[in-house]
């Protein structure tokens, strides 16, 4: 398929006369080296990646583990149809969908604005002990493990913890009329996309400080000659040398939005907010793998990756269009 | 972002002022990272607290910045068992071995797929790509590491995750970042492309190697899924995580068929979930927390070996 | 959801499960005659330690061994005292390794690989097992090696064959052997007070859900500066039953599971979606409409309920006692210290709608769906079954619940086992795990927890009356007193014969119609449960047509047919004995 790719490309870009698959491989011995260094590690990804995909069958069987491929019986569209026409769990599984969009929709859009805010602030400060410290601290929140850390946000949202304690302290409620937060599930979205920037502001910010470190220092000191205050420079020197590690992140989470994580949805949720916290991982840990049922899952693994992919490829093209860097 | 917009102000008014403008916009950076730092800061000391703290009391709630019954119980639990240590030393190597791995082999591929030229270069690169959001399952993935014969093995912690796409795209926009006339110079030098990678590419590309280093690190460090499903039955291959996954469900029991034993039911409460899950987080994250500054350090080299590429 | 229930209900019928026939038949006699026929093979002379493998009459040989709970160390079983002794005694010895992920997970893998440890106890994933015939049929083994096997789990035979297709492949881990002792402590659904409630109202007789609600609300109302918490319910995520099972126990049933049964029809009801589970609902509605209700019980977990229950702030609650351990242990042990404490020590009621009949103590039962068996893979499947057939010689009961006459345990001049004082300080977790009472306390097979010795002890320390007496305070024996009982059982009724205790043994296949009802359930009424206990009183009416319209969608008529249906089954298999 590349092969075609190269065939009807390359005439245009190149004033080289050998035709299409004769100049293909004429390069290819050319650039044995880059061949050598990479090819290894498409063989290594084939194997690890690519052969599991089998799996994909068990999606359209009745599926029994220890049972031969041969012997395990096809069932066609029918998980599929569980979860996007039967009539009691379709709306499930579409509400579902919609809180998996939702959520990491918001967490990717606050995750990257808050992790590229705190890059640049970090790097505006000048006293390196204290840019350390700041890094290191707003760090330490993603070892805690989400057990951990769903317990503290409990206790926190809490009648009788902090928050409520904090807003009856400056007046906005009284006593007795305590929000019962995690009961609140429209409020459930915001809860969850606060908790994640909070988790992972620091660890996220990493690429973008690494990003920031290899801008060259030149720049910085002209635009300073020129008059350039601190915020133009951020604005217009730092933001830009990072432009193309965001844009390509961007778009690499863009393809995962259909994954909201487990584990604080899971941790987080009670009955009184399951319509805004239920996502897809959670309806298939409960009809899926707790039944035992491997099909279902791997049914909506594969719903997740069709729509991943449409994601990935509409947002990469956006991408060209815009004339931005792109992620392939 | 508002704050940042309103101390922007006064710098319009002249120049005369920026010094002020400065101070002000260092004030407002600086009270905004010490808030940031109050909030993180807090469940990271919470778990200390608790940690330290004796687990019938930990159960009442309520503890936040200290612990209330100091205690080291929940450490002599955790520490009680002595396969904390070996699993403690597979994690090292793990961690030092598939570092070192994946951040040489994703950087020789990135490395590749940035070359312009390179005629595989598109191929490459969405192969890598597509497999970020394909899965075959659990099963056929276990049945494949079964028919590799990595069952049982070290190596299964090391060869799955050889590359990881993630990293390997992180790299190639970096490398990507490069002036073109460095590489061209090497090029001019006669250089090959192994060596041009090895002697100019990797040395400039030292921040973002140290973030691929860490987050592979840390992933190494953390991962005890694949101690679950591969190598559950050998201990001499058991990680720290693993272990400490298994003691936090040790900590789970409170024997209910025997509670019987009303008189010494309180003794054999010496430790809680709570308090060992606390307990655990601490153990397992400060070799990760101390590890992060040495690291940082490279993202500040970065910038002098930016400055001489200039 | 559902089958994390079922771990969750086992443990407290754990506690209770007696055979379901064999109660009157395994008499001393019996017991005693068949532990003379033990073969010679099994009774290899115990070898002391020293003693060379070559001289042993077997070879040591190690088996790998699967549980797939978790809560235990992994251990060689022979690194412990009892295991050693029994190592001694067979050459055997386990590797056990205990689940930490999660069991479906872990049980998949196993059966795509085709690979097994030794021995398993796939807990609820053992239909999955069952299916991909992991385990193999220990009829023949049973039948060679087995005369205390036959002993003690003969009773129950016909009923293990009928549940899985004429054969038997796995032991339920217990079985009834004498006469049944009952747990003087409550481990079961209760509802539960603070004891200083029923002090300052003279230590009434609470038999209604009326009553204990003013006997609630009297109390918050005399202490209004007290900032108390009327009641509470558990809700998190599994736990979830703590809350729904309720209606069931105020029926005056015991806990069967989603069902109702009728001893004489056999009828199995659904009480989700009836006037009881109205009933109960409405009581928590009009309990928040008066603040006497946590508001935070439907979004608290696990963590925050405990510390809750721990805060002496909470006036009274339903749980199974097993899940509240933690909780009332540190309040006896508060007590113990400080005589004064013994106010807020919680105290068990036996609480139903009208008052009549309550059923919370589990009648004998069964489990049909939990058990150790020996895979396909295993090399030497007769050792692994000579070693729980010497396990199962009454000798070794005695060792692996009570230990060692003079180390852990006494006997008295009148043959009665107890322990000192010293013993019981001494005998803590890990004192326990080290001894091997932690490793044999479960999985492996044996007499249940009610089950009797020939010499009239129990098998079960903490149900040993002498046990049981010493571990009173003085506060316990005032209430008890005031109360005129002797145990805390004392005020439950008795409970019923029911052959197919608990019905939700009953095995349903992975994936089959009546999980997927159950699942679907769960979910319901975790979504509306809380919307009908907080809503405004006259909003009630409302939800609760929403909340019918919903459940009505499920084959609620399918699941309680199928539920006769295997009933019946199990009836009819008791009778014929």
């Amino acid at each position: 398929m590349e092969n075609d790719a190269m065939l009807t490309t390359s005439p245009s870009t190149l004033e080289n006369k050998p035709t299409g698959l004769k100049l293909f491989f004429t390069r290819l011995v050319q650039q044995r080296m880059l061949v050598l260094m990479s090819i290894p590690f498409v063989i290594w990804l084939i194997i690890f990646k690519y052969v599991p995909i089998w799996g994909w069958t068990i999606a359209f069987q009745d599926y029994q583990p220890g049972l031969k491929f041969s012997e395990q019986k096809w069932v066609g569209f029918k998980h599929f149809k569980i979860l996007f026409t039967d009539e009691t769990f379709s709306e499930q599984f579409l509400r579902a969908v919609r809180n998996t969009l939702a959520m990491s929709g918001i967490n990717l859009i606050l995750g990257f604005v808050t992790a590229i805010t705190l890059a640049l602030l970090l790097n505006e400060v000048k006293k390196m002990a204290f840019k350390r410290v700041v890094q290191t601290v707003s760090y330490l929140p993603h070892f805690i493990s989400w057990v951990v850390a769903a317990g503290i946000i409990q206790t926190t949202l809490a009648p009788d913890g902090i928050i409520n304690e904090l807003l009856k302290w400056i007046g906005v409620i009284d006593k007795g009329q305590e929000y019962l937060f995690l009961g609140k599930a429209e409020w459930f979205w915001g809860i969850f996309g606060a908790s994640s920037v909070w988790k992972d502001i620091g660890w996220n910010a990493i690429v973008y400080l690494a990003a920031i470190s290899s801008i060259d220092p030149a720049q910085y000191e002209a635009a300073e000659m020129d008059g350039a205050g601190r915020l133009r420079r951020m604005w217009s020197i730092t933001l830009p040398g990072i432009k193309p590690v965001i844009i390509v992140l961007l778009i690499m989470n863009i393809g995962y939005l259909m994954e909201s994580g487990f584990e604080p949805q899971y941790l987080l949720g009670n009955g009184m907010n399951v319509d805004y916290s239920e996502n897809i991982d959670i309806f298939v840990l409960k009809y899926g793998l707790q039944q035992f049922n491997f099909p279902l899952a791997t049914a909506a693994g594969m719903f997740k990756t069709v729509v991943s992919f449409i994601l990935l490829f509409a947002a990469n093209n956006v991408a060209k269009r815009m004339g931005q860097d792109r992620l392939f | 972002m508002a704050n940042l917009a309103s101390v922007s102000k006064p710098r319009k008014f002249s120049s005369r002022n920026s010094s002020l403008g400065d101070k002000i916009f260092d004030i407002s950076i600086y009270a905004i990272l010490t808030i940031l730092m109050i909030v993180t800061l807090y469940p990271f000391i919470n778990t200390l607290a608790v940690s330290f703290n004796t687990a019938t009391d930990s159960m009442k709630g309520g503890i936040h910045l200290l612990p209330r019954q100091f205690s080291l119980e929940n450490y002599k639990f955790v520490f009680a068992d002595n396969s904390v240590y070996n699993a403690t030393m597979i994690s090292v190597l793990r961690s030092v071995i598939g570092t070192i791995v994946t951040v040489f082999a994703s950087a020789m591929v990135a490395y590749t797929i940035s070359r312009p030229e390179y005629v595989l270069r598109k191929f490459v690169t969405i192969a890598f790509i597509i497999t970020m959001y394909i899965n075959g399952g659990l099963i056929p993935n276990f049945l494949l590491i079964r028919d590799l014969g990595l069952l049982d093995s070290f190596w299964v912690y090391i060869l799955p995750g050889v590359i990881g796409v993630f990293n390997l795209i992180i790299i190639r926009s970096f490398i990507e970042q490069l002036p073109d006339s460095i590489l061209e110079s090497a090029r001019i030098d006669g250089a090959g492309d192994f060596r041009t990678f090895i002697n100019i590419v990797l040395p400039l590309c030292l921040p973002v190697l140290a973030t691929v280093a860490l987050f592979s690190t840390v992933s190494q460090w953390n991962s005890w899924f694949d101690v679950f499903l591969y190598n559950s039955s050998n201990e001499h291959l058991s990680t720290l995580q693993y272990e400490l996954q298994k003691i936090l469900q040790n900590s789970n029991t409170t024997s209910s068929a025997e509670s019987g034993f009303a008189n010494s039911s309180a003794d054999s409460n010496k430790v809680s979930p709570l308090s060992i899950r606390a307990t655990m987080t601490i153990v397992a994250s400060v070799p990760m927390i101390i590890i992060y500054p040495f690291l940082q350090k490279y993202f500040v080299k970065g910038m002098t070996v930016g400055g001489v590429k200039g | 959801m559902a089958k994390k229930l079922l771990v969750a209900g086992m443990a407290a019928v754990m506690a209770m499960s007696v055979a379901a026939c064999g109660s009157d038949k395994n008499d001393d006699n019996n017991s005693s005659t068949t532990e003379k026929a033990t073969t010679p093979s099994t009774e290899s002379a115990s070898t002391t330690d020293g003693a060379s493998a070559t001289e042993t009459p077997k070879d040591k040989v190690t088996f790998s061994m699967f549980l797939g709970v978790s809560g235990e160390k992994d251990v060689n079983t022979n690194e412990t005292t009892i295991g050693k002794v029994l190592e001694d005694q067979t050459g055997v010895n386990f590797k056990l390794e205990h689940l930490v992920g999660d069991l479906n997970t872990k049980i998949g893998t196993m059966i795509a690989g085709d690979k097994y440890p030794d021995v398993m106890v796939p807990d609820a994933a053992i239909e999955e097992v069952m299916k991909a015939n992991a385990f193999i049929p220990l009829d023949d083994l049973i039948e060679q090696y087995g005369p205390n096997i036959k002993r003690v789990y003969g009773p129950y035979f016909e009923r293990m064959k009928s549940d899985y297709g004429g054969h038997i492949y796995f032991l339920p881990y217990s079985a009834q052997v004498g006469e049944v002792t009952s747990d003087p402590n409550i481990n079961q659904g209760a509802f539960w007070v603070q004891r200083r409630v029923l002090k300052e109202a003279g230590y009434p007789v609470i038999k209604t859900m009326d009553q204990y609600t003013k006997l609630i609300e009297d109390f918050v109302a005399k202490h209004p500066d007290e900032d108390l918490t009327g009641t509470l319910t558990l809700t998190n995520d599994w736990r979830f039953f703590a809350t729904s099972n309720v209606p069931m126990h105020l029926d005056g049933f015991p806990n069967d599971g989603n069902v109702e049964v009728n001893i004489d029809t056999l009828d199995a009801k659904t009480y989700a979606g009836s006037d009881s589970e109205k009933r109960w609902l409405q009581t928590l509605n009009t309990l928040n409409a008066k603040g006497l209700f946590d508001k935070s019980s439907f979004v608290d977990n696990y963590d925050q309920y405990i510390a809750k229950l721990s805060s002496k702030k909470v006036v009274g609650f339903f749980d199974y006692g097993w899940q509240i351990g933690t909780a009332t242990a540190a309040l006896k042990d508060a007590a113990r210290k400080d005589p004064s404490q013994d106010d807020y020590v919680y105290y068990p009621l036996a609480v139903t709608w009208d008052g009549t009949k309550d059923q919370y103590q589990d009648p004998p039962g069964w489990t049909s769906n939990r058990g150790i068996g020996i895979t396909k893979s295993a090399k030497d499947p007769a050792r692994i079954i000579q070693y729980w057939d010497n396990m199962l010689k009454e000798e070794n009961q005695v060792l692996i619940n009570w230990g060692i006459k003079g180390e852990t345990y006494e006997v008295n001049d009148q043959g009665r086992f107890y322990r000192t004082q010293e013993q019981i300080d001494k005998i803590d977790q890990t004192f326990k795990e080290k001894y091997g009472f932690v490793t044999y306390d479960w999985d492996f097979p044996q007499y249940n927890s009610t089950s009797t010795f020939a010499d009239g002890n129990a098998r079960s320390v903490g149900f040993q009356p002498e046990v049981f007496e010493m571990s009173l305070t003085e506060g316990d024996k005032t209430i008890l007193g005031k109360y005129g009982i002797k145990t805390y059982s004392d005020i439950f009724d008795k409970p019923e014969d029911r052959p197919w205790f608990p019905a939700w043994s009953i095995p349903k296949e992975q994936g089959s119609a009546q999980q997927l009802w159950e699942t679907k359930k769960d979910d319901l009424l975790k979504k509306y449960y809380a919307k009908l206990a907080l809503a405004k009183p006259e909003d009630f009416e409302g939800i609760w047509a929403d909340y019918k319209k919903e459940f009505d969608k499920l084959d609620t008529a399918g699941y309680e047919k199928w539920y006769k249906e295997q009933l019946q089954k199990l009836v009819a298999i008791a009778k014929a004995k």
